[in-house]
C-alpha cells in the first residue's frame, strides 16, 4: 500500500525552502495612506490612571490634554520653550511674584451634564493636587482664590518663577469638574468623569485608545476628527508600522534616527521635541565595594562616554556633563573628569583594590544593553570585572527604593535615565537628603546641596540661578558616584502631511497637530 | 503461576532461544557472528545511501566541530569592541559583517555555537539519564509508584516551557545555569514516559520473567536486560530533541533571559540583528543560518536513524 499526503520530512523540507525564499529582500516603499481625517499614532501601553493626581505620566498626560481644560500650554520659540495661555482662558497673567490671575473663557461646558467650567473647578483641581502623588509640582501653591464664576487668582506661598511652565503646562495642571469628581468618589482611573475639550476618550485595553470629536465642544476645531492611538509596546514594531504606512507619526530609537537623518525617505519628516532626559551611570556610595571614593573616581575615569555615544546611540545624542539638560539654565559645558584609563588604574592602586567584581544593572533595552557592554569592556581594561544584569522595567524601577524590598543594599552600579521639565529645579529635587532610598539611590547627603536646592527655587536672577545649579552638579560629581552619559532627544518620525506638536518632555498634544 | 512461552525464539527481539550450551541446536557461533555482521553492514549501507541521513550527519559533525574548535577557527575575539567599524556589511575582513559594537559576527556565531552545544549536550544527556532511570522505575516498580511518577511527569509537562522560564528568570535573574535547569526539568518527563512505556511492554516478556525467576535483583534486571532494549529509541528521540533544546536556549537569550552579556549566543545575535534589521539585515540572516542548519541536521539524522534501527517503521514516512 502506498502512502500519500504530507510527510513530516516533506513538510520540513518545504518549510525550509519557503523560509529561504522569504529571506529574499522584499523592501516595501514607505507609503502613507491618509485615511480621511484620522490621525493614527502609537502609545507604548494602556493608560491605566487618567487622574492627574495619581497617574504614571507619559501618554496619560497626552490623553488629559485632549479631554480636560488647561490654563497654559507650551509655545515653541526656535530652540527654546516658553508658555502661552490656552483657548480655555481669556486672561492668564502673573500679577506679581506670588499671584497669577486667570479668567476662563465663556461658554465652556463639561460633558455628561455637569454644567459650565467654573473658577471653583480650578480651585478644587489644584488644591487637591497637594495631597496627591504629584504634590511635588504644587509645593509652592498656597491656595486658589475664586473671585467670580470664571475668574480667580492662584496664590503661591513663595516666589516660584517656573510654576506656569512646569506645573500649569504639564499634566498636573489639568482642570477637573468638581461636581463630576464628587459623583465619581474623588478619584478615577480609566475614564474621565466629565470632559471639556475637542475630543472624547474611549479605550480598548491592549489594543487602542480612540479620541473622537466631542459634540459639545464649541472651541477651535482640531485638524483631525478622530485620533487612533494603537498600543504598540516595542519601539521597533512601531517603526515598522510607520514604514508600512500604518501610523502617521511615531517615536524612533537612536539608530533609526541616524538612518533617517542620513537618508530621509520621501514624504517623511523628523520632529525633535526636546532633549529633556539625562542618563548617567550611578554608584552606590554605601556599598562596601564602592565606599572608597578613589574606587568611584577610578570608574569615572575608566568609562569612555564618547564610544557609548557612537556605539549605542549612533552619534544622535548630546554628551552630558550633569543632570541639567541642554537649553536650560545651569547646563554645564564640561565635566570635572575625563576618560583616562591610566589615571583610573593609578586611583585603584592607591586605594589598594585589585580584582574588583561589580554588578551593573540596566533596563533590558537595546541602547542600554549596548552601553552596558561598552562600560563592561572599558572597566575590564582597568581590571574591574563587570557582570551586566538586565532587568525588566518592574524590578528596575524598584531596585533602589527602600519601600520596595532589600535590593537597594546590593545595588552597586546601574544605568539610569530620568526625564525632566524645562526648569532646572525639577531635576535637582531627586537628589536631596530626604530622597535617599527614594530616588537618590547613590545614597549620599550634602547639606550644601540641600541649601542650594531651596535657594534655586526662590532665586529669580538668571545668572545666580545658573551658578547655583552648576555648583549643585559639581557637588554631585565630586561624590564620585556619577558618570554622566548623555541627553537623549525625544525624536518622532512623521508623514510630511502631518505637523507634529510635542511638549519638550516628549508628550504629544494631538489637538495641536496640523494637517497638510 | 507464571505463564511460560513455548515459542523457540523470543517474540520481541527475534533472538533464537538458547539451550543449556548457550547456543540454539541448529546454529553455530560463527553463523551468528556472520549474521550479526551482515545486519550491521546492511544498516550502514542503508544509512550511507540515505542522502538525508548523510546530510544530517555532516551538519551535526559541522556543528560539533565548529563549536569545539571555535577558539582556533574564530578570526577575532568575539567580545572585542571596534566601534568605528560598527554595522559593516560582509567583507573580506569580517566575513559575516559586524554588529552594533563592531564585534565580528562570524566569531560570535562560532562562540555562540559553544553555548548551544553546552546546553544541548549537558541538558539532553542529563535529562536522558534521569528520564531513563525514572521511566524504568515507573514501568517496573509497584503500581502506586508508577501512578505517583506519572502524575509528576504530567504536572511538569503541563507547564509551557517558555512561560516556566519567564517566571523562573523573573525570580532568579538571567543566567545560563537557569536555562540549563529549565531544559533539564522540562525534558525529563518526555524521556521518562517513553522509557516507561517501553519498560511496561518488556515487563512481562519471557526473558525478563526468566531472569526474575532466577532471582536477579531489580537493579540487575533493569540495568542488564531492560535498559539495552529501551535505550535505542530514546537515543533517537534525544537526537531529535537537540534542536528543540538549542532553539529554547536561543529563544530565551533572544528575550534577554538566557546568557548574560557580553557572551554571544545565537539568540542574542538574532535579537541584536532584529533590532537593526532595517540598517543591517545580514546580521539576522547570519544568526539564523546556524539555527536552521542545526535543526535540519539533527532532525534528518534522527529520522534516518529511526528508519534504519526501528523495524516497525515502514517506508515513506
Amino acid at each position: 500500500m502506498k502512502q500519500t499526503g504530507t510527510t513530516r520530512r516533506g513538510f520540513l523540507g518545504t518549510t525550509a525552502a519557503l523560509g529561504a525564499l522569504a529571506l529574499a529582500p522584499a523592501w516595501s516603499t514607505a507609503a502613507f495612506a491618509q485615511a480621511g481625517s484620522t490621525l493614527r499614532l502609537r502609545i507604548d501601553g494602556d493608560n491605566n490612571v487618567l487622574d492627574p493626581g495619581f497617574m504614571t505620566g507619559g501618554t496619560e498626560i497626552e490623553a488629559q490634554k485632549q479631554c480636560l481644560p488647561f490654563l497654559a500650554q507650551y509655545a515653541r520659540d526656535g530652540e527654546t520653550f516658553t508658555w502661552e495661555p490656552t483657548y480655555f482662558v481669556t486672561r492668564l497673567e502673573q500679577r506679581d511674584a506670588t499671584h497669577i490671575d486667570f479668567e476662563l473663557t465663556e461658554g465652556l461646558t463639561w460633558s455628561n451634564g455637569y454644567g459650565p467650567v467654573m473658577a471653583s473647578d480650578v480651585k478644587y483641581s489644584y488644591e487637591r493636587m497637594k495631597d496627591s502623588d504629584w504634590s511635588g509640582y504644587f509645593d509652592a501653591l498656597e491656595r486658589v482664590d475664586v473671585t467670580g464664576d470664571r475668574t480667580g487668582t492662584i496664590v503661591l506661598s513663595r516666589p516660584f518663577a517656573p510654576f506656569i511652565m512646569i506645573t500649569l503646562c504639564h499634566g498636573p495642571g489639568a482642570v477637573l469638574s468638581e461636581k463630576a469628581m464628587a459623583d465619581a468618589g474623588g478619584k478615577f482611573t480609566t475614564s474621565f468623569p466629565a470632559v471639556c475639550g475637542p475630543y472624547t476618550y474611549e479605550a480598548t485595553p491592549g489594543q487602542r485608545a480612540v479620541f473622537s470629536a466631542n459634540p459639545d465642544w464649541t472651541g477651535p476645531q482640531p485638524a483631525f476628527d478622530r485620533v487612533e492611538c494603537n498600543v504598540i509596546t516595542e519601539v521597533k514594531a512601531a517603526e515598522l508600522a510607520f514604514e508600512a504606512g500604518e501610523l502617521d507619526c511615531t517615536e524612533v530609537g537612536a539608530d533609526t534616527l541616524a538612518r533617517y537623518t542620513k537618508d530621509m525617505p520621501e514624504g517623511t519628516g523628523i520632529a525633535v521635541a526636546g532633549e529633556l532626559q539625562y542618563m548617567w551611570m550611578g554608584m552606590n556610595t554605601e556599598h562596601p565595594k564602592l565606599q572608597d571614593i578613589r574606587v568611584r573616581q577610578a570608574i569615572q575615569h575608566a568609562v569612555d562616554v564618547d564610544t557609548i555615544l557612537q556605539g549605542a546611540y549612533s552619534g544622535t545624542t548630546a554628551k552630558s556633563h550633569g543632570i541639567i539638560c541642554p537649553g536650560l539654565t545651569g547646563q554645564r559645558d564640561s565635566a570635572g573628569y575625563s576618560y583616562d584609563p591610566a589615571r583610573a588604574r593609578e586611583l585603584l592602586a592607591e586605594a589598594g583594590v585589585s580584582g574588583l567584581e561589580v554588578t551593573l544593572r540596566t533596563l533590558n533595552n537595546q541602547e542600554r544593553m549596548l552601553s552596558a557592554q561598552i562600560i563592561q569592556a572599558n572597566l575590564a581594561a582597568v581590571g574591574i570585572t563587570v557582570n551586566v544584569l538586565p532587568l525588566d522595567s518592574g524590578p528596575f524601577w524598584e531596585m533602589g527604593q527602600e519601600s520596595k524590598g532589600d535590593t537597594w543594599k546590593d545595588l552597586e552600579l546601574w544605568i539610569m535615565r530620568f526625564g525632566t521639565t524645562p526648569d532646572p529645579y525639577e531635576a535637582t529635587q531627586w537628589f536631596t537628603s530626604d530622597q535617599v532610598g527614594v530616588w537618590n539611590w547613590e545614597r549620599w547627603t550634602d547639606p550644601e546641596f540641600d541649601r542650594l536646592y531651596e535657594e534655586g527655587i526662590n532665586e529669580t536672577d538668571m545668572q545666580k540661578r545658573h551658578d547655583i545649579y552648576v555648583r549643585m552638579q559639581e557637588i554631585m560629581e565630586n561624590t564620585g558616584a556619577y558618570v554622566w552619559i548623555n541627553h537623549e532627544p525625544e525624536a518622532f518620525v512623521h508623514s510630511t502631511s502631518v505637523g507634529v506638536n510635542a511638549a519638550p518632555s516628549g508628550e504629544l498634544n494631538y489637538r495641536r497637530f496640523t494637517q497638510g | 503461576m507464571i505463564p511460560v512461552s513455548e515459542n523457540p525464539s523470543e517474540s520481541e527481539t527475534g533472538i533464537p532461544a538458547v539451550d543449556a550450551t548457550g547456543l540454539p541446536d541448529h546454529v553455530t557461533e560463527a553463523e551468528i557472528r556472520e549474521s550479526a555482521a551482515r545486519e550491521h553492514r546492511e544498516k550502514l549501507r542503508s544509512f550511507l545511501t540515505n542522502w538525508q541521513g548523510l546530510t544530517g550527519l555532516i551538519l551535526v559533525i559541522l556543528f560539533f566541530a565548529s563549536a569545539i574548535f571555535a577558539p582556533w577557527l574564530a578570526p577575532y575575539d568575539p567580545n572585542a569592541l571596534d566601534v568605528p567599524s560598527r554595522l559593516s556589511g560582509p567583507n573580506l575582513e569580517h566575513l559575516a559583517g559586524t554588529d552594533q559594537l563592531g564585534r565580528d559576527t562570524l566569531s560570535r556565531i562560532l562562540y555562540g555555537g559553544r553555548v548551544a552545544l553546552y546546553i544541548a549536550a549537558i541538558g539532553v544527556s542529563v535529562s536522558l539519564v534521569i528520564g531513563l532511570i525514572l521511566g524504568m522505575i515507573a514501568g517496573f516498580g509497584p503500581r502506586w509508584l508508577d501512578s505517583l511518577l506519572l502524575l509528576l511527569f504530567d504536572t511538569v509537562r503541563s507547564f509551557p516551557t517558555i512561560v516556566l522560564a519567564l517566571a523562573t528568570v523573573a525570580l532568579t535573574g538571567p543566567s545560563l545555569s537557569v536555562v540549563l535547569a529549565i531544559v533539564i526539568i522540562t525534558s525529563i518527563p518526555q524521556y521518562a514516559r517513553v522509557a516507561r512505556t517501553a519498560t511496561l511492554t518488556l515487563r512481562n516478556t519471557d526473558f525478563i520473567l526468566a531472569e526474575r525467576s532466577l532471582g536477579a535483583s531489580m537493579t540487575r534486571t533493569l540495568l542488564h536486560h531492560v535498559m539495552p532494549n529501551v535505550v535505542g529509541p530514546l537515543l533517537i528521540l534525544a537526537a531529535m530533541d537537540v534542536p528543540v533544546v538549542v532553539t529554547v536556549e536561543a529563544g530565551l537569550s533572544f528575550l534577554g533571559l538566557g546568557v548574560t552579556p557580553p557572551t554571544a549566543s545565537w539568540g542574542t545575535i538574532l535579537n541584536e540583528g532584529y533590532l537593526v534589521i532595517r540598517d543591517a539585515p545580514w546580521m539576522v540572516i547570519a544568526g539564523g543560518i546556524p539555527l536552521i542548519l542545526t535543526t535540519l541536521g539533527f532532525t534528518f539524522l534522527g529520522e534516518a536513524l529511526r528508519d534504519i534501527f526501528d523495524p516497525r517503521m515502514g517506508k515513506g514516512r
